[in-house]
Parts: structure tokens; C-alpha cells; sequence
């Protein structure tokens, strides 16, 4: 026995400093898309309900625990003799099993209050009228009276966010201002899927038929806390903490920082997301992102998604009875781009009427590079655009809108990075990244079909992207 | 089993139907045969028990290539659909083939003896309830040859995702082989428990009343009334789903005014008791090894058979918990998350009462008690994570995510498993008359204990980082290798560790260096173990009068008015029924109506026209309607023994 627990003794020696160095080494738990790393009002309220439970069950498992090794160490038999003991028969005391049923229906009340609690604030956004709980909650008014409604379709395998006050559609990126609460419509057009933002609002499920409803608020102090060298926090500037999206800062910013492997996100704007209820082949790479953005970044965006998307402000053909401002943009015709090739034109300067684009002249230069107009009209000839929507809001079509695709971070509803060497991966083969995936087999998608015979066709890939990214 | 005393007379009994296709084997039958048409609650455990093990080991070998897939990031061991098939398969493996058909092994084998019957109330029908189990288990992995492969839509199979509408392979016929498997492993499982019970308020030996009955036997009681109302629901589910499926019904086609909410209440109201009804039997284990090695008396035994009674009532109050994120409102989720929070009282009595138990006794750790201990432990464990999940604002962050694979893994490897393994431990000596290697056995469960957790624990904080759950692949960045990686080592450990175990299981009926049992070798407590070991084929010689709750312990330890006495036996001896064919008729004639209806659709080759052919299926369905009356028919047979009293 005793050398026993000596080595017992010698053991623990070398394991315990080597376990506390290796939960030391993963001692951080603010991952990318970590339910303890809150950041916002309801995850937060969350949070402190899991850990006020954490405690109870960590109190109940120490004391019921240590009482059943108090009693497995004094009551064991000790010797073979021992073990044939007859002990005194004693079925049970009545005093102390109420004082027990008591004990931990009382427990039971600690987690039920604020249980109940949280369940109204999951569910319902709080009343700008009533001061007192929003100053309770330590929200100000302006955040709710101003708050953005979001309504969210989930496909196989991507999300649609289409922004009914603005009348803006996007996809799998959920671009939303910091300090105003966002409202969160769910619907489905397919399966049940999962809405999952665990550093902003928890989860809520999308039902088929029928419409469910979540909300959250970021907390923009803890967006901009930052942890330095030292561990000390400190707070950065709203540009560093969340660049902003519209003119692809937020892109850049990434990019430059990390790699998309890191394991911890540098930027605090950016969350991540999840589909969470199993929905088929894909499920796995059903994800998103949320981006937080300051009121005027965020006044930006929509403001670019709406001219993107609104069809009065689409470059028209060039009409000669018209006089063009500097930096109006047309579409005229370009032999250089094949036969039926249009090419958008910028105008230098102010035009007078009758001035054909004509490169020669210098007052009106091409707005974009060939890739992008070739990779313009493969988007046509090659069938993406009957299902994705480019400059428009297209509710009902099949796949993710596109608009303003350059100045998103990610690609495949999250699964890689948007830059030109997955796209192109993505564009060849979608179904070696994403098997099972919609673009490769959606209904009326064959191996006839271009899109499944881009894999060696360099120049049109390329074209493609430069036209995709191009869009910003 | 003929030894020189018993005497043998002709079988004074008339057959009233004779039949020449399926003549009734003789009483000495042994080989294949006497296994096929066995009426014998104890041939019938075992063979519950063996097949069991069988599809442990299968559902394991699948939840092992779960985990080689989850080992890194983006791995390619499995396809996504490969991976979606076989957490189906797992779960519905080990919910329906495993630990159910466990438990209904150790119902089958030691209820009747520790109630002091010969047999179940109907042994015939106990008989089919196995081949019924048989047949769902085979119709399930059959899925695996045809279009489509396995089912690929969860243990939980939730609408719409089973809708054909959403089928990611025409023609799946995956979800169809589900629906048929669980339709026949739901009639096995009513079969069985209508038999329990009424063996169980029938069948009591003269004085075994209602409390003296063991624990065990309480849960095997209160486990066949939640499977008689709670099975149920679940049938009706998969009625409707199949008619949704083959004609075109729109209970759950959302798109046509079904509700896809539909089915996960009806899903969850059998769901929620299965829970209990699979944790359940191996509380009443457990609280039959407790008191053995602690060599005292079950601490506040009414108030663990009430526990255990109110566990199982209110089971089917709580099944939305199972709903909390699909938007059911602010009073429902309330209602459901206080009252899940309150069926913790009931489960926290139950451990407050072992402890209370070993308290002041002399504890030995064998076996059987290690893995008691086990259950304890980790039960706790799951049991706390499982209060967490009650409380709506938590499991709106951990629902779906590896948080709550971790918790029902606590619950139904640390606990269901755990004791169904003690049960093993425990009761292989009474089955085999063998000891079974008591270093071997520690040996497992430590392998056990340790991969169970070296396995399961990092679920909890993977859950909380982020990883969702039946996804057959994870992103780089997320911080989720480490700890998969050591999950997935644990998970290993612990299927060498279970691997060991059957092995010894099933060794030990083979294996003859083991030493001799004999009557009772733990010095336990309850009537089972005043037989001999191996229980003889009549189990009692004489029926036992009962005087006490621990009748066994009793007769060695009590006062002489608490020993049993005996029921003298008369001139008629033991009677005892012939085995039977028509059992196994039926339960063939049931694989046939479910493959039959599998299989009835073709497609017109010109037309396209969907063409249903039922032959099949009528014909299948009319063997087991044959099987049945031919039974009804052929009158119990059998044939009498003179034991002497000595002879149990």
C-alpha cells in the first residue's frame, strides 16, 4: 500500500505540472466562434447563466463527490475478514432524505430565477418605453428605437439577409451596426437549419412554415477590448476593431493580419456563425459571418448595396442626346470583346452631347479591365446569373446574391477565404470543396453544363474571378 | 439438465392441434434447433444478450470512423454522406439494438427469478418478441445494400429532411428501412413489456408483494409501462411518415400545409421516456450491487422505487426540452425548462440513497462494484450538464453542439452502459456457474473508465468553442484538432476496453479454467441467488414462500420467521411447456411483411408510372397471423418434472 502510493505520489509529481502547462497553453477560449467569449447583451446574459450553473453543479459535484470518497475510503473493507462483517442493517432516514429533497429543490430555484429571466429576454426585445429595464440592461434608448430588422433565409447550404428598412439583399455576411439592437427574422425554404452566433446571440432554429424570431446587441466595448502582450486589456480604435466593409477595409484589413487558419480572430467586429441543425450532405459547411460596424460605416454599406441593387442607377447604354457629368458610367458597344461585346465606359470629364466612348479622344476610359468584362459576360453565357443575383436584389433566385462579392471576407457560406486562389478552386470543382453543394448539383446542373467544364479552362476561370472580385 | 433424480412421465397432456409442418421439437432437443425454438427465458436472455454485443461491437465500429474522421480538420476518411450515414446509424445502433435489447436481456433472464416464476407470463410470446428484435436489427443493416445506402437523416430522422422531396439520392431508400426497423423494434419491444408486466403482477412468488419486489424488478415494471406509452407515439410517427414517404400524405410536407413541428413532438414524447427507459434499467442494476457490496440493505428503498416511478411520469412531461431553439415561445419553453429542472430531484434522490446506502457498510470493490461506482460517478456528471440544459438561455448555446453529445454520452456509456456491464459482472456467474476473471474485469474497466473520459470530457469545452454537432467535418482555425485528437485516442481506449469485455462475456460460457460459482458467490441479497448456478430449467424446484424484502441475505443473516419456506410439490411436479416453431414462423412472417412493403414500388419502365405490388407483404404478414393462431392452437404441451427440493 504504502509503496503504492508513493509512486501514486511520484507520478502526480511529473503528470499534474505537465497537465497545468497544457490547459495553460489552451487557456485561451475567445475562438473564432466560441460561446465563452461573449460579446454581445443576450450571449453575455447566457454566459453568466451557463457559469452561475457551472458553479452549482461544480458545488453539488465536490459535495456529493467528495461525500461518496469519504465514504467509499472510511466504510471499505479493509481486510477478507472485514469483508464478511455483517454491518447493522439500517434502511434509510426519513429526516435526511427530506432535508436532501429540500436541499436541492432550493438549489434548483438559484438556476430557475434567472432562467426565467433569460427566457424574456431571448425572446423579446426590450421596450423602448420602459427606462427602467433598458437602463437596467444598460441599453439606450436610441439603440432599440433605431433598431435594424434582418430577415434571414436559410438554404442548403448558404444564408440569404435581406434588409427589409433598406430594401438590400446579400448573402452569408451579415453586415449590422454595433450599437443598434438587430432584429432576426428566421425562415427556411427547405429543411430546418440553425441560426448560430455564439459570441452574439445564442440559437434559434429555422422551422419550415413558419417564423421564428431572435435578437441581439453587440457590445461595442468588447468588440474594441483587446488583450495585449501582457495581458493587460486595452481598448483600440473603432478603425482597428471594425474596419469598415463598404470600401473593403474590413477585406483588407483580414487579409493583412492573419491567416485564415489563426485560431483566434485579430479583428473583434468579425463573429462566426453556424447552420446547427443537421440539414443534409453539407451541413458541416453551413456557416457564416457577421461583421460589426460603426453607425456611419454601417449608413455606408447600405448605402452602396442600395445603389448597387437599385435598377434606376444601373450604367445604361450611351445615349448620343445626352450631355454626361465627369464620372458617369455607360455601356457601349466593343468589338474587342467579341461580337455582341459591351464594355462600361467612365467619363473623365464632362461630356458634351454626341461623344461616342472612343478611347482615342481620352474623355472616356474603360471602367474595368478586359478579365472583367470578358468575365462579365461568361457570368451571363455561362449560366451563373440564372441563379445568382448581381445588382439586384433577385429574392427568389436559387443561389447567394452576389452584389458587391469583392468586399466580402469569405466564400462558400464561410468555408474559405474570398480570394482569387480559391475562387478559382471553387469555381473549377465546388463539389471537391463543398460536396454536395447546389451550384454542382442543383436541379438542371449536368455534366453538360459549362459550369462543370470550367475545371481546365484557365482563361475563363480567371476572367470569372477578376470579374467576381472586381465587384466592389 | 436430466439428471438420474428426476423422475420423467409421460407427458399427460393432450395437444389439441397437431401439426405435421412444424412438429413441436422433443424435451430433449439441444443444438441449433432447441436454440430456435427455446420458450425458456433464460436460452431467450442470453440469446437477447449475445445478439446484443453483436451490434455493440457494430455500432462501435461506427462510432470509431466517426471519430478517425473527426481527428483533423477536413479529413477524408469517410464522405460526407458516409459520415451522416453512420451517425444515424450509431445512434439508432445503440438506442435500439443495443442498450434496449440489454436491458430487455437482464428483464428476461433475472425478473422472473427474482420474483420466484418458473417462467414470463407468455413464454411463446417472449419468444417472437425476440425474433421481432432480430428482424428489425437485420432489416436496419440491410439498408446498407440498396439505393441509397443507410439512412442519412439522424437517429432523430426530423421532417422535412426525411420528406422524398429533399432525398439528396433519388430514390433514397435509407429513410424507409428506418421507419420499417424501429415500426418491428417497437413490436418487439411491446411484446416484451406487456409480458413483463403481467408476468411481474402475476407471476410474484406467495408473499413476494409489491415492496418486497427487488429494485430491479421495479424498473423493469415502471421501463414496460413507459415503452407501452410511449411506443406509441413513435409508431404512429413512422406510420405517418411512411405514408408521407410512399402516398404522397402531407403530414410533414411543409410546402403543403403539414407541419414539420409535428413530428418532433411526437418524436420527442417517445423520445424523452426512451431516455428513461434506457437508463432506467441500469439504475435498478446498479441498486442491486450497491447494497451487495456494501453488505447492507438499500438505503430508503420505497423512496428510490417512487424516484424511479416519478422519473418515469414525468419523462413524458418534459419532451419540448428537446425544442428549446425551435421557437415554441416564451410560456411553453418555461413551463418545459422548470419542469425538466425538477425531474432532478427524483435522479438526486437515487444517489443520495447509494451513498446513504454504502454508508456504515463494508464496501468491497470487485467488479460488479467498480462499475457501479462508475455509473455513479459518471451518471452525476451527465446528470449536471443535463440541469444546465434545462435552463432555456444555456441551451440556446449548447443545443446541437458537441456540448450535448458529451452530456447524453455521460448519460448513456457513463450511465447505461456502465451499469449494464455491472449487470454483466454481476449475474454471468448465476448464468454460467463460472466466476468470471475478476483481474481481467478490473482491468476493463479501467480501460472502460478511462477512454470513456479521456473521450468524452473535451466534448463539453469543444461544444462551448464553437463545434456543431453532426457536422462530418471541421474548418481550420477554430482551435477544435487538440481536443478531437484526444477524443478521439479515448475512443479507442474505451472500444479495446468493451472489446475485452464481450470477449470475456462470451468466453465465459466456453471457458473452463474459471472457477466454480456456485449458489452465491457475492453473498447477495435477493432471491435469484438461493439458485444454483447455473439456474436449473425449471428455476425452482419448489415455489418459494417469501418472508422478506432480502430473502437470500435473509435466509443466511435474518431471523428464522424471515427465512422462505417452500410450497410442497404436488403430484403434478414441475409442468413444463414444449418449445414451439411458431414464435419463429411469426417473427419470419414480420421480416417478410416489412421487406415486402419495402420493396413494393417498381417504376414502369415505358410509362414511368409508380406500379405497387403487395403480394409480398400479405404474404409475409399472413405466416405471422399463421405463426400466431397455429400457437394459439397448439395449447402449451410440455412435459413434468420431479425435482428434488435440493435440486435448484
Amino acid at each position: 500500500m504504502k509503496t503504492l502510493l508513493n509512486k501514486i505520489q511520484t507520478l502526480s509529481y511529473i503528470i499534474l505540472p505537465a497537465f497545468f502547462s497544457f490547459i495553460g497553453g489552451c487557456s485561451r477560449i475567445d475562438h473564432k466562434q466560441s460561446a465563452l467569449d461573449p460579446k454581445g447583451l443576450v450571449s453575455q446574459n447566457q454566459y453568466d447563466i451557463f457559469m452561475l450553473s457551472v458553479w452549482i453543479t461544480i458545488f453539488l459535484f465536490c459535495a456529493v463527490g467528495g461525500c461518496l470518497m469519504y465514504v467509499l475510503w472510511k466504510y471499505r473493507a479493509k481486510t477478507p475478514e472485514e469483508a464478511m462483517e455483517v454491518p447493522p442493517q439500517s434502511h434509510g432516514n426519513s429526516k435526511v432524505e427530506i432535508s436532501l429533497i429540500i436541499a436541492s429543490t432550493l438549489i434548483l430555484i438559484i438556476l430557475a430565477v434567472p432562467t426565467l429571466q433569460g427566457v424574456v429576454l431571448m425572446n423579446r426585445v426590450p421596450d423602448p418605453n420602459d427606462s427602467e429595464t433598458l437602463e437596467k440592461l444598460g441599453l439606450d434608448r436610441s439603440a432599440i428605437d433605431d433598431a435594424i430588422t434582418v430577415n434571414v433565409t436559410g438554404k442548403r447550404f448558404f444564408w440569404i439577409f435581406e434588409y427589409p428598412q433598406f430594401g438590400i439583399v446579400t448573402s452569408n455576411e451579415l453586415v449590422f451596426p454595433a450599437s443598434k439592437a438587430v432584429r432576426i427574422n428566421l425562415r427556411t425554404e427547405d429543411v430546418i437549419h440553425s441560426f448560430w452566433l455564439p459570441k452574439l446571440a445564442g440559437k434559434m432554429d429555422l422551422m419550415p412554415g413558419q417564423e421564428n424570431f431572435l435578437w441581439f446587441i453587440a457590445n461595442e466595448e468588447k468588440i474594441r477590448t483587446r488583450k495585449d502582450s501582457d495581458g493587460n486589456m486595452t481598448l483600440v480604435s473603432t478603425e482597428i476593431a471594425m474596419p469598415s466593409v463598404f470600401n473593403g477595409k474590413m477585406r483588407e484589413r483580414i487579409f493583412a493580419k492573419q491567416k485564415f487558419t489563426d485560431e483566434f480572430e485579430a479583428v473583434g467586429g468579425l463573429f462566426y456563425g453556424q447552420c446547427a441543425e443537421y440539414c443534409g450532405n453539407s451541413h458541416a459547411y453551413m456557416s457564416f459571418r457577421a461583421l460589426a460596424q460603426t453607425d456611419d460605416d454601417f449608413d455606408s454599406w447600405v448605402k452602396r448595396f442600395q445603389n448597387s441593387q437599385n435598377p434606376n442607377l444601373q450604367p445604361g447604354t450611351y445615349n448620343p442626346e445626352e450631355e454626361y457629368q465627369k464620372d458617369s458610367i455607360v455601356q457601349f458597344a466593343d468589338p474587342a470583346l467579341g461580337d455582341s461585346g459591351t464594355r462600361e465606359f467612365r467619363a473623365v470629364q464632362a461630356i458634351a452631347k454626341g461623344q461616342a466612348p472612343n478611347l482615342d479622344k481620352k474623355v472616356w476610359k474603360k471602367a474595368h479591365s478586359d478579365d472583367y468584362e470578358m468575365g462579365k459576360k461568361l457570368f451571363s453565357s455561362l449560366q451563373c446569373v440564372q441563379c445568382h443575383a448581381i445588382n439586384r436584389t433577385g429574392l427568389g433566385s436559387k443561389g447567394p446574391n452576389l452584389t458587391l462579392f469583392g468586399i466580402r471576407t469569405s466564400l462558400a457560406a464561410g468555408w474559405m477565404r474570398n480570394d482569387e486562389e480559391n475562387l478559382s478552386k471553387w469555381l473549377r470543382n465546388s463539389n471537391e470543396v463543398k460536396f454536395g453543394n447546389l451550384m454542382w448539383n442543383g436541379e438542371g446542373v449536368d455534366d453538360d453544363h459549362p459550369l462543370r467544364n470550367l475545371e481546365n479552362d484557365d482563361e475563363k476561370v480567371n476572367q470569372l474571378v477578376t470579374y467576381l472580385l472586381g465587384l466592389k | 439438465m436430466a439428471t438420474e433424480s428426476i423422475k420423467y412421465l409421460t407427458p399427460e397432456t393432450e395437444t389439441k392441434l397437431k401439426s405435421k409442418a412444424f412438429p413441436r421439437p422433443h424435451q430433449n432437443t439441444s443444438g441449433i434447433v432447441n436454440w430456435l425454438t427455446t420458450i425458456d427465458h433464460k436460452k431467450i436472455g442470453v440469446m437477447y444478450g449475445l445478439a446484443a454485443l453483436f451490434f455493440l461491437i457494430l455500432g462501435g465500429v461506427e462510432a470509431l470512423l466517426i471519430r478517425s474522421q473527426l481527428w483533423n480538420h477536413n479529413m477524408e476518411v469517410l464522405s460526407n454522406r458516409e459520415y451522416n450515414q453512420m451517425f444515424t446509424m450509431h445512434g439508432t445502433t445503440m438506442v435500439f439494438l443495443v442498450i434496449m435489447p440489454l436491458s430487455a436481456a437482464f428483464f428476461n433472464f433475472i425478473m422472473p427469478l427474482q420474483i420466484g416464476a418458473r417462467d414470463v407470463a407468455f413464454p411463446r410470446m417472449n419468444t417472437l418478441s425476440l425474433w421481432c428484435f432480430i428482424a428489425g436489427g437485420i432489416t436496419l443493416n440491410l439498408s446498407w445494400f440498396f439505393t441509397g445506402g443507410s439512412p442519412a437523416i439522424g437517429w432523430f430522422g426530423y421532417a422535412p429532411l426525411t420528406d422524398t422531396r429533399f432525398a439528396e439520392v433519388i430514390g433514397d431508400m435509407g429513410p424507409d428501412f428506418w421507419i420499417f426497423s424501429l415500426q418491428i423494434l417497437g413490436l418487439a419491444s411491446l411484446l416484451a413489456s406487456f409480458n413483463f408486466i403481467t408476468t411481474i403482477i402475476n407471476m410474484r412468488a406467495p408473499g413476494m408483494t409489491m415492496m418486497r419486489l427487488p429494485v430491479f424488478t421495479w424498473m423493469t415494471l415502471i421501463v414496460s409501462f413507459l415503452i407501452i406509452l410511449a411506443f406509441p407515439a413513435i409508431t404512429i410517427a413512422l406510420v405517418e411518415l411512411m405514408f408521407d414517404r410512399t402516398y404522397g400524405t402531407n403530414f410533414y410536407d411543409f410546402l403543403e400545409g403539414g407541419k414539420p413541428h409535428l413530428w418532433q413532438h411526437l418524436f420527442w414524447i417517445f423520445g424523452h421516456p426512451e431516455v428513461y427507459i434506457l437508463i432506467l434499467p441500469a439504475m435498478g442494476i446498479v441498486s442491486e450491487i450497491i447494497p451487495v457490496f456494501s453488505r447492507k440493505p438499500l438505503f430508503g428503498y420505497g423512496l428510490i422505487v417512487f424516484s424511479g416511478a416519478i422519473i418515469g411520469f414525468m419523462g413524458f412531461a418534459v419532451w419540448s426540452h428537446h425544442m428549446f431553439t425551435t421557437g415554441m415561445g416564451i410560456v411553453a419553453t418555461s413551463a418545459f425548462s422548470i419542469l425538466t429542472m425538477l425531474i432532478a430531484i427524483p435522479t438526486g434522490i437515487k444517489i443520495f440513497n447509494w451513498i446513504g446506502t454504502m454508508w456504515g457498510g463494508r464496501i468491497r470493490f470487485e467488479t460488479p462494484m467498480l462499475f457501479a461506482l462508475g455509473f455513479i460517478t459518471m451518471f452525476m456528471v451527465g446528470g449536471f450538464t443535463g440541469i444546465m440544459h434545462s435552463s432555456v438561455p444555456i441551451d440556446a448555446q449548447h443545443q446541437d453542439s458537441y456540448f450535448v453529445v458529451a452530456h447524453f454520452h455521460y448519460v448513456l456509456i457513463g450511465g447505461a452502459l456502465f451499469g449494464l456491464f455491472a449487470g454483466f459482472y454481476f449475474w454471468l456467474p448465476k448464468l454460467t456457474g463460472k466466476m468470471l476473471n475478476e483481474k481481467l474485469g478490473k482491468f476493463v474497466f479501467t480501460l472502460m473508465f478511462i477512454g470513456f473520459n479521456v473521450t468524452f470530457f473535451p466534448m463539453h469545452y469543444l461544444g462551448m468553442i464553437g463545434q456543431p454537432r453532426r457536422t462530418h467535418s471541421y474548418n481550420e482555425g477554430h482551435g477544435f484538432e487538440t481536443w478531437n485528437q484526444i477524443a478521439t485516442i479515448g475512443a479507442f481506449i474505451l472500444g479495446v476496453g468493451i472489446l475485452i469485455g464481450v470477449y470475456q462475456f462470451v468466453t465465459a460460457f466456453f471457458n473452463k479454467k474459471l472457477k466454480d460459482a456456485g449458489k452465491n458467490p457475492w453473498d447477495a441479497r435477493t432471491l435469484e441467488w438461493t439458485l444454483s448456478s447455473p439456474v436449473k430449467e425449471y428455476n425452482f424446484a419448489r415455489t418459494p414462500i417469501i418472508k422478506s424484502r432480502d430473502q437470500a441475505w435473509e435466509n443466511n443473516y435474518g431471523p428464522k420467521e424471515n427465512h422462505s419456506d417452500k410450497v410442497p410439490l404436488d403430484d403434478h411436479g414441475v409442468h413444463m411447456p414444449d418449445r414451439s416453431w411458431y414464435p419463429l414462423v411469426s417473427g419470419l412472417g414480420f421480416l417478410g411483411l416489412v421487406l415486402g412493403l419495402l420493396f413494393h414500388q417498381s417504376v414502369d419502365a415505358n410509362t414511368g408510372e409508380i406500379l405497387r405490388d403487395y403480394t409480398y407483404a400479405i404474404a409475409g404478414g399472413s405466416i405471422a397471423i399463421f405463426g400466431i393462431i397455429m400457437w394459439s392452437l397448439e395449447g402449451p404441451a410440455g412435459y413434468h418434472l420431479f425435482p428434488k427440493e435440493t435440486e435448484e
